[in-house]
Parts: structure tokens; sequence; C-alpha cells
């Protein structure tokens, strides 16, 4: 039964990479403007992000290591510092959204601008961080993040055709417009496949105290909670479709996107929009927040934990602490979430070989995984995984300058 | 065994499993004519930073004199007090005794025990 | 003298004669309780794969080009190699005299 409610891992997880602010204004951008087309990038971020989650589970529950603690022993220290900062940089910005998205979601609500919600938010944010444990922080936002579902129901209340929404599942290019086609697939794979969900979930498969008994249900968690999540974004890609693409609306500035919602739900579909927001980039700061104090503490050695007392570990706590308190400041300096999303997502895509490369190396460790390596479906996506993040990391920079 | 690949950079433990960071430097004496000899497991401190740049470790040295808990010398653990070399390196030593948590302590005692919430040594 | 070893990491090597031999990638050390002794410094690309431990990936791949050469890995004893200057390590014998790790 304990098992089972690990699935909560899974969900919150998915919600920061799927359902948080970058990843929802791509959707809604790319359903806007390309209809179904784009569906088979959130398929293929989905399939690759399943593989990667698996495997970061695996590697927790078999070594009792975390990504980082394998990363800084095998590679050393120059390689992990290296890896600090550009993962630090990305991390810092995507925070920065994510707050900025729950600022927007209270701006939405309440007519308050976002950049005086931007401190008050941060503060909730490092308090519940202050004060909460793991497994609250965990099963809070995968709760909260089921509001979410609304987007699922806003699609089908718009009724798709089915059999284009299938057949849109193979790639296809447009006939025209092919940069910003691009710059939005990029984006897309950007904001699913961020390495800081997979250094959450090692972080949380050690929080959880897995152990080898774990290998299965870790399977079934990542595939479930990536699904679900991947299924949630195509959900506000085919609403975006449906609701803005006919009336040719972009999704350039917030409120735009809560569009999708209200033409499906005339009556509660503003709340929901902003409700779902709320709650999904809330998930997703505290995960990034953690995810950015996890990767310090492992790196360098120190206590960790979010069931500790901060004045046990002190140094991590100092950590999460500064970093969202930085956070809140370009967004009380009135700088744009949504561009920062966008600058953050073409960076995260740019810095994706940091992160994978390594994790090959380390899933084929004998001596940390023994009979538990990868085999060679493993191996084999995460080969493409590397080969697809040298090629995003190459063209996103360009494709963010030309067509974004 | 390997230094670099089953010592350096390895999580260190101490008697109660409390974490004390990671051997960021191995000091080995050189004889004129012996076997060189590891003799110490050196935490933290400029010992890494030199591994960036030397300038970096001499940055370093400066800083840890000037704030925190100004430690001169880097925390160094002699090798005969590792016990298991093994997932992680078990040291027979109490981790604030070695003085490998001084930063730990001074940005509890500094930072995060004024703020509300934040618990204190004397509540563990 | 007291040295920090790991700063001769990828520390170019050269033999008696003054020609390179290649950079110090591991230590192989001994312990025996009482103390613990390098017993030999590896040195080679082959070294730095299997300090990686990454032997299952790269084994395919050097199978496939049916090359010998990636597992060149020199073993030198420690009488064999004189730090004498940390900085600048070089062999007491000739390259050709050095054995490959097991």
């Amino acid at each position: 039964m304990k098992k089972i409610l690990q699935l909560t891992l899974g969900i919150v997880t998915s919600v920061g990479g799927f359902l948080e602010i970058g990843s929802v204004t791509t959707a809604a951008q790319a359903g806007a403007r390309f209809g179904y087309q784009l569906l088979w990038v959130i398929l293929l971020g989905t399939v690759c992000l399943i593989f990667l989650i698996e495997m970061a589970g695996r590697l927790a529950a078999v070594s009792k290591h975390t990504i980082v603690d394998a990363m800084r022993e095998r590679f050393g220290f120059p390689f992990f510092f290296f890896v600090l900062i550009g993962m630090v940089i990305v991390a810092f910005l995507v925070l920065v959204a994510e707050l900025g998205g729950i600022a927007f979601a209270l701006q939405i609500l309440t007519g308050i601008r976002f950049p005086w919600w931007a401190l008050p938010v941060s503060l909730l944010v490092w308090l519940l961080m202050w004060k909460g444990t793991f497994s609250l922080i965990e099963n809070g936002a995968s709760l909260l993040g089921l509001v979410t579902i609304s987007f699922v129901v806003a699609a089908f209340k718009l009724g798709p055709d089915w059999s284009s929404v299938g057949a849109s599942l193979v790639p296809t290019l447009p006939d025209s417009d092919k940069a910003n086609y691009g710059f939005i697939a990029v984006s897309i794979l950007g904001a699913s496949i961020s390495p800081y969900l997979m250094y959450f979930y090692s972080s949380g498969a050690i929080e959880d105290k897995w152990d080898r008994s774990y290998i299965p249900m870790n399977r079934i968690i990542a595939g479930s909670g990536m699904t679900f999540g991947g299924f949630l974004s195509m959900a506000v890609l085919v609403a975006a479709a449906l609701a803005l693409r006919p009336k040719g609306l972009q999704v350039d500035t917030f409120p735009q996107a809560a569009l999708l919602m209200t033409t499906a739900l005339p009556r509660w579909g503003f709340y929901l929009f902003a409700l779902s927001m709320l709650f999904a980039c809330f998930g997703a700061a505290l995960e990034i927040s953690l995810a950015i104090a996890y990767f310090f503490a492992q790196g360098f050695g120190w206590n960790w934990s979010e069931d500790l007392q901060p004045s046990q570990d002190a140094r991590f706590a100092f950590v999460y602490t500064i970093i969202i308190l930085l956070a809140a400041v370009p967004l009380m300096l009135r700088v744009d979430p949504i561009k920062v999303t966008m600058v953050s997502m073409a960076l995260t895509s740019a810095t994706l070989p940091l992160a994978i490369v390594p994790f090959l190396f380390l899933m084929n460790d004998p001596l940390y995984l023994g009979k538990h390596r990868n085999g060679w479906i493993s191996n084999t996506v995460v080969a493409i995984v590397i080969l697809l993040s040298f090629v995003l990391a190459v063209i996103s920079i360009p494709l963010q300058i030309i067509g974004g | 065994m390997h230094l670099i690949r089953d010592v350096l950079d390895k999580q260190l433990v101490d008697r109660q499993d409390c974490n004390m960071g990671r051997a960021s430097g191995l000091i080995v004496h050189l004889g004129e004519s012996t076997q060189p000899r590891l003799t110490h497991v050196v935490i933290g401190g400029p010992a890494l930073w030199m591994r960036i740049h030397p300038s970096l470790g001499k940055l370093s040295t400066k800083l840890a004199r000037l704030w925190g808990p100004k430690r001169k010398e880097p925390v160094k653990i002699p090798w005969s007090r590792v016990k298991t070399v093994g997932k992680d390196l078990k040291l027979d030593v109490d981790a604030k005794e070695s003085g490998a948590l001084d930063w730990e302590l001074w940005i509890a005692r500094h930072i995060i025990e004024r703020i509300p919430g934040g618990g204190s040594e004397e509540e563990e | 003298m007291d040295i920090n070893i790991e700063l001769l990491l990828g520390t170019k090597v050269c033999d008696a004669n003054g020609e390179k031999v290649g950079r110090i990638e591991e230590f192989r050390v001994e312990d025996d309780g009482n103390s613990c002794r390098i017993e030999a410094y590896l040195i080679g690309t082959s070294a730095l794969i299997q300090r990686l431990s990454a032997w299952t990936l790269v084994r395919p791949i050097q199978r496939a080009l049916r090359s010998r050469k990636l597992y060149s890995v020199f073993e030198v004893r420690w009488q064999d190699m004189d730090l004498s200057d940390p900085k600048q390590p070089r062999l007491r014998i000739s390259g050709k005299d050095l054995r490959h790790a097991r």
C-alpha cells in the first residue's frame, strides 16, 4: 500500500515537468499556431522523460545514491562544478518563471498586478519548505495539482476530431513558418525534458527511503506519472487548437492562455485556469527550489533532507532560502515571466547534454547498479536523448532569435 | 583499491552516520626512497577549489580567514581514522569535533536559528 | 614532502628519455589497516575509462572498431616514478620498459 502511495512522487514530478508555466505556455502557443501538428513533440518528450525518470529512480533505489552524489563521485569536482553553474543558472530562471506564474494567476483572480505578488508568493513557497516535510510537499502538491485535470475536461468539451488528434502523433512539418514551428518544438522539449526533474525524483526516492524492492514500483510510478503529465500537456494543446486557432489568437500574454479554458467552460473556466496555474506553478516552484538545494547539498556532501529541521541541515536550508528570495527580485522589478520562461526553456535545451551524458555513464556503472544496469533498450533511448540534446543545444539559441 | 575511484570525492560520514562533507583532497607523504603513503583526507576548503584553478584555491584560503568560522587551516582527517571504504567513507570521528561541520554550525547559529521556526541545536 | 595527490590527476608523464608516456589517471593503493601505500600509478586513456567505470559502454565500440589501442593502461610501480617535481612527474625508466596493467 505504501508503495502505491508513492505514485504521488511521480505525479508531483510530472506536474513540475509538464504543467508548469513553460509547458502550458508553449503547448498553448503550439495549439494556437499549428493546431494538432506538434502533439508528436509532447509524445516524444513524454517517452524520453519516462525512461530518464525511471533510471533516476532505479539508480537511487539500488545504489542509495542520488544522481548528483554519483556524478560528483564518478566525474570529480571540476566537472560537477561546471554542471552546477549551468544547472543553477537555468533552474533559477525557471524558478523566476514559476513564481511569476503563481503571481500571474493571483493577478487574474484578484486584479492586483503580479509584481505586488512576487514577494508574498516567494515567502509562501519558502515557508512551506521551511516548515513542511517532504511527504507534505510531495502529497500536497500532487493533490492540488489534480485540479489541472480541468484542462482535459476542457479539451473533451470542445469536441476534437480524435482521428486528427491521433494522426498528429506522427511527426509532420508545416507548410509555412518552419522557424517558428521549430522554435516551439524545441521549447516544448526544453520545457518537458528538464534535468531538475531527474535530480528531484532521485532525491525524492532517497527521501522516501526506497530500496531494491521499489524497482518494479518505480517503473509504474515513472510511467504513470509522466504519462499523466504528458496527457495533460496534450490536453492544453488540443484545447488551444480548438479554442484559439479558429479565432486567429496567439498566446503572447499569460491572460490570453486563459481563453482556452473559458471557451470550453464559460462559467468556471476562468477560475479553473487560474487555480490550475496557481497550483501547478506552486508545485513546480517547490520542486525546482528543492532540486537546486539538493544539488548543492549532495554535491558538497552536506546534511540534507526536507524532513530535518532547518538548523539540522543549515547549509541546505540556507541555499533554498537565498534562491527563493532572490527569485522574487526580477518579478518585483516587473520582468515579464513569459519572457523569462522562453529564455529559460532555450537555455534548458542548450545545457541538456551536461546532464544527460554523465547519466549514460552512471546507468552503466556496475559499482552503482550491479545487475540492475541499463539494458540495450534503455541505453538506446539515452543515446537518442543525448543526440537530441546536442541538436537542441545547437539550434535552441538561434531558433530563439529567428523563430521566437 | 583505487584512490580516485574509491576514495576521492566520496561522502564522509562520522560515527553517528552524520554527513561530514566529501573527500576533497588526499595528502600523500613522499619520502626520498620510501613508498608514498596516504596520510590525510582533506574536507572542503582550498583543496577543492585548487582542483579547478590554483588562483581559486588561494582566494578560498583568503576568504576562509575573513568570514564565517574563520578557519586558518582546512579540515584534515588522518587516514588511520577511516574505518571502512565502501559506498561512503566511514570515519571513526565525531563530525562536530573534527571541525568538518564548522560552516554548518556557523550558518545554523548566525542565520538559520535567528529565523522563526529554524529550530536550534538544543532541540535535537 | 607532502602533496595533494589529486592535483597530479591528468598530469603528463615523461619517461627517463624525456618522451611523453601519457597522463596519470589513477593510483592503485594497498591498505593493510596500518597504512595506505601507493603501489602503482595508472597512466593512459584506458585508465580514465576504467576510473569512470565506462568499459560497458566503450567495449562494444572498441570491438566494432577492432581497435586494441584502447586497452593501453600502463602501470608504473611507485619505485619507477620520480615525483621530486610534482608538476612534472618523470619515470625513472624508459617508456618501452613499462608494463600493461591487467
